[in-house]
């Protein structure tokens, strides 16, 4: 049968070079300068409201709270600006779980829901180069911003952790400081991307990614992250304000701990003990703890002293990190399975 | 010019327990406008897909530009591929797509993909959501044909288009093939404008390939037989493909050439391209493979079904 | 569309409008003596106004008076190729059920019968007609190879395909003559009661029964081929 002469055309080299990585970068930009620029202006924006406040703060701080437990301390710094610093701290909470969804899920989602994939992965780069050179940059991009916005949350932070008012260690700041928010971060990319590849739509990947984000977040606050190192045990009621205290209890005379009911019962039942401390006082107060002691019960209290707060932090970078390369891979593993 | 562009033996598609494709076996050679054709659910895109590595089969291979594995590197270098709905970055412009494409690639003809959309009036700065369907498919197609493919692969191009549209899609299309040799396999659903276009037709049906082969040796071999209804039952001399009866007269597809002697009484006529497919798709059962890649003849013996070709 | 008046004519245009007088001849608006005027006078038409100025008082008979040069009319959509291109433009009929590659064949015949063109011409680029036609590039190649083989073009590598043979022309006088024949045939048949379609069988089976006693060549074959079989 007559077939079409092929006119002479440039013959493929031999062994197919790869297509550059540049090259790749510029398509990763381009597709997401927008999304990059959406989380810019977001912490942009977020980060003169903490440089304004941060200010006020500092200079409050330095007048009224030296020393920290003065009354014009109290009513000058604590008092006015308290709630706005808890609730500063509870919406930075949000942000890498913000970054990372709306970063990280579309990136495949959007192909997958829109068929460009169709597009992108028939190129002649690949679909594993493709994923790799989309992913790879995204998630040093996404990190080294949350890295570099935590200076800042840590500059915030600094009058209050001077003023005695929260401890480093406490879960509302933990994940604020030091690697944790970089890393919190590059979590929640990764969650994102691998939702985003599973679900295959951008807004209910979004959502998955966000519960995920917010179910591994809480878990590591509320149980996970006091065992990264078993914690100190001692029967000293006056730890210093930088220690993490875990839980206290108390034992019988026969060793055994006693249960909440039972220490109520013990402390009723003297009404001159009762008179002294009222009925609902916390009961790590000095007088429970003085009056229990006295009457044959020892106290203890587990805590992580505010030294460990470095090693806690490369533990709980650590293995932040170690579960975002596992997502990433196994996203990119799901990719090169051709699953289309 | 004896490669064959597509290879495939016994190839198979499944998902979860639904087999799309089956026992697909086909040498599609070099240098054709191949049209794949069938009805809906047929397993044409199943089949695109295996060819250019977005799917992975789940029985037997394929190889493509000759012995390449499809979705190899090389495989991706030679084959271009326009998926349905051409699939475009929306908010990306028509410059910015072509700016893509020659990242994505190791080879892209910039001047030729710019002088192609200067000449369909497509305004380069446009964001490519904005341009007309007629506008998009042709931007795909110039992606596309600006990688310089040997093999152009296009999943129903035209079905969403104005007949002008589509048209000058077509032409592109065409030309590139006159032009550069590149070879061509589209599936479509308008058989009326197969025969212009398309010199290898595969006819896909309930996800297992019904005809295969070339449309002047297919045509050759296939006559219109019209005579009495009442002998029509009793026709045995050649294989009949399809029968249409009226009261008195009946007319039977048979494979039978030219020179095959006609019952007296009856006429024969060639018979058309549109006219074989209609007639094939109204058979599930039939199946005409010449077997290409062994290069046998399609022996006029076959009966009905056919086997399927290993 | 009548801006190139001042343009000379060529032999092969005054060729063409004699045929054009010889129709209007067999169909009885010229005598014989206007006719042999008009035709001496097309001979020596210098311009294309002079040749019009023939058909003044004839009607249209669908295709031009004098052959239009190609600028993307002969009914096409998209455009021909500019500058030194082929003489003729292709057209397709999607729904005569003729197969392409036969129609391009019949429109190459036929305008040599019209003259439009002549030896030497070049026939248009493939890739010109696949541009124009959207069709298979192996249909054109198909069509040209089938010209070739009957003998009427040859291909240069590298330039094109060109014509190298006509068919055999016959002289004005003796065509115009067949025609008013055969128009006499025709009204006897008529009085006899046969339709056009069993006209046209009769002089098909007449046709092949002729060439067949002739010892018909592939070429005549192929000339009859694509109509005469759907009829039986």
């Amino acid at each position: 049968m007559t077939a079409l002469t092929v006119p002479a055309r440039p013959e493929h080299h031999a062994g197919l070079r790869p297509v550059p990585w540049r090259r790749m970068a510029w398509v990763t930009w381009r597709q997401h300068r927008a999304a990059l620029g959406g989380v810019a202006a977001f912490l942009g924006a977020f980060a003169v409201y903490l440089w304004l406040s941060g200010l006020q703060m500092h200079h409050a701080e330095a007048a009224y709270c030296h020393p920290a437990s003065s009354l014009s301390c109290a009513i000058n710094f604590t008092g006015r600006y308290g709630e706005t610093a808890i609730i500063v701290s509870i919406a930075l909470q949000a942000v890498p779980a913000l970054i990372g969804a709306f970063a990280g899920a579309p990136v495949l989602a959007r192909e997958l829901e829109t068929g460009t994939f169709r597009y992108a992965w028939t190129q002649g780069i690949g679909r594993l180069r493709w994923t790799v050179g989309e992913l790879v940059p995204l998630a040093v991009a996404v990190t080294a911003v949350a890295g570099t916005f935590t200076v800042l949350i840590g500059w915030y932070n600094q009058p209050w952790v001077a003023a005695g008012y929260v401890t480093p260690f406490s879960a509302r700041v933990f994940d604020l400081l030091g690697f944790a928010f970089a890393a919190w971060t590059l979590a929640a990319f990764a969650i994102g991307v691998l939702a985003g590849m599973l679900i295959r739509r951008a807004v209910p990947a979004i959502a998955a990614t966000l519960a995920a984000y917010a179910a591994l977040a809480f878990a590591t606050a509320l149980w996970l992250r006091e065992h990264y190192i078993t914690p100190l045990v001692t029967h000293d009621p006056n730890l210093p304000g930088s220690a993490w205290i875990i839980s206290h209890w108390y034992t019988g005379h026969d060793g055994k701990p006693l249960s909440q009911a039972a220490i109520s019962q013990i402390l009723r039942a003297d009404h001159a003990a009762t008179n002294k401390i009222g009925p609902n006082t916390f009961q790590t107060s000095v007088n429970v703890v003085g009056y229990l002691t006295q009457h044959g019960y020892t106290f203890w209290v587990s805590y992580q002293p505010g030294s460990r707060f470095w090693p806690f932090q490369w533990i709980e970078g650590g293995w932040l990190l170690a579960l975002s390369v596992l997502l990433i891979a196994a996203t990119v593993w799901l990719v090169r399975r051709r699953a289309a | 010019m004896t490669m064959n562009i597509i290879e495939t033996s016994g190839l198979g598609k499944r998902y979860g327990s639904t087999w799309a494709l089956r026992e697909c076996t086909l040498a599609i050679p070099a240098g054709h406008v191949a049209a794949l054709v069938g009805p809906n659910g047929a397993g044409k895109t199943t089949l695109l897909n295996l060819a250019v590595g977005l799917a992975d089969p789940s029985a037997g291979g394929v190889t493509v530009l000759g012995d390449k594995p499809a979705g190899s590197p090389a495989a991706l270098d030679g084959i271009a591929f326009v998926a349905q709905d051409t699939p475009l970055y929306k908010n990306l412009s028509a410059a910015d797509m072509l700016h893509l494409t020659r990242n994505l690639n190791r080879r892209f003809d910039q001047r030729y993909a710019e002088s192609r959309l200067g000449e369909l009036g497509i305004p380069l700065n446009r964001k490519a959501g904005k341009l007309s369907g007629g506008q998009q498919a042709q931007l795909a197609l110039t992606l596309a044909l600006g990688r310089r493919p040997r093999l152009l692969v296009l999943d129903e191009p035209v079905a969403m288009l104005d007949p002008v549209a589509r048209h000058d899609f077509m032409a592109t299309v065409l030309t590139a093939a006159a032009d550069d040799g590149v070879s061509v396999l589209l599936s479509s659903h308008v058989l009326a404008e197969l025969e212009r276009v398309a010199d290898y037709l595969i006819l896909l049906s309930l996800g297992r390939v019904q005809v295969a082969g070339e449309v002047d040796g297919l045509l050759a071999c296939h006559r219109l037989l019209t005579g009495p209804a009442a002998e029509a039952d009793r026709y045995t001399e050649r294989p009949v493909v399809h029968a249409r009866r009226g009261q008195a007269q009946a007319h039977l597809l048979v494979r039978a050439g030219a020179d095959d002697p006609v019952p007296p009484g009856w006429e024969t006529h060639p018979v058309d391209l549109e006219e074989l497919v209609m007639a094939y798709l109204r058979e599930p059962g039939a199946a005409a493979l010449p077997g290409p890649a062994r290069g046998r003849a399609l022996p006029p013996e076959t009966g009905e079904p056919s086997e399927v070709t290993r | 569309m009548y801006s190139d008046q001042h343009l000379r004519v060529s032999d092969a245009e005054r060729e063409a409008v004699c045929a054009r007088l010889a129709e209007h001849f067999a169909a009885g608006r010229l005598d014989q003596a206007e006719f042999d005027d008009r035709v001496g006078r097309a001979m020596s038409a210098k311009t294309r106004a002079d040749l019009r100025g023939l058909f003044a008082d004839l009607p249209e008979t669908g295709a031009p008076a004098v052959p239009e040069l190609p600028r993307g009319g002969g009914g096409t959509p998209g455009d021909g190729p500019r500058g030194p291109g082929s003489p003729i433009e292709f057209r397709l009929d999607a729904a005569s059920g003729v197969p392409t590659y036969l129609q391009l064949v019949h429109q190459v015949e036929h305008a040599l019968r019209l003259g439009y063109l002549t030896l030497g011409d070049q026939l248009p680029k493939v890739r010109d007609v696949v541009a124009s036609l959207a069709i298979n590039p192996n249909t054109v190649l198909k069509a040209y190879k089938e010209l070739e083989t009957k003998g009427l073009t040859a291909g240069r590598p590298g330039q094109g395909t060109f014509i190298q043979a006509t068919l055999g022309q016959v002289a004005l006088p003796e065509l115009a003559g067949l025609r008013k024949s055969l128009l006499g045939w025709l009204g006897t048949a008529d009085a006899a009661g046969l339709d056009q379609d069993g006209i046209v069988a009769l002089f098909t089976s007449a046709l092949r029964d002729f060439y067949k006693r002739r010892g018909g060549t592939a070429e005549r074959r192929g000339a009859a081929g694509g109509g005469t079989e759907d009829v039986a």
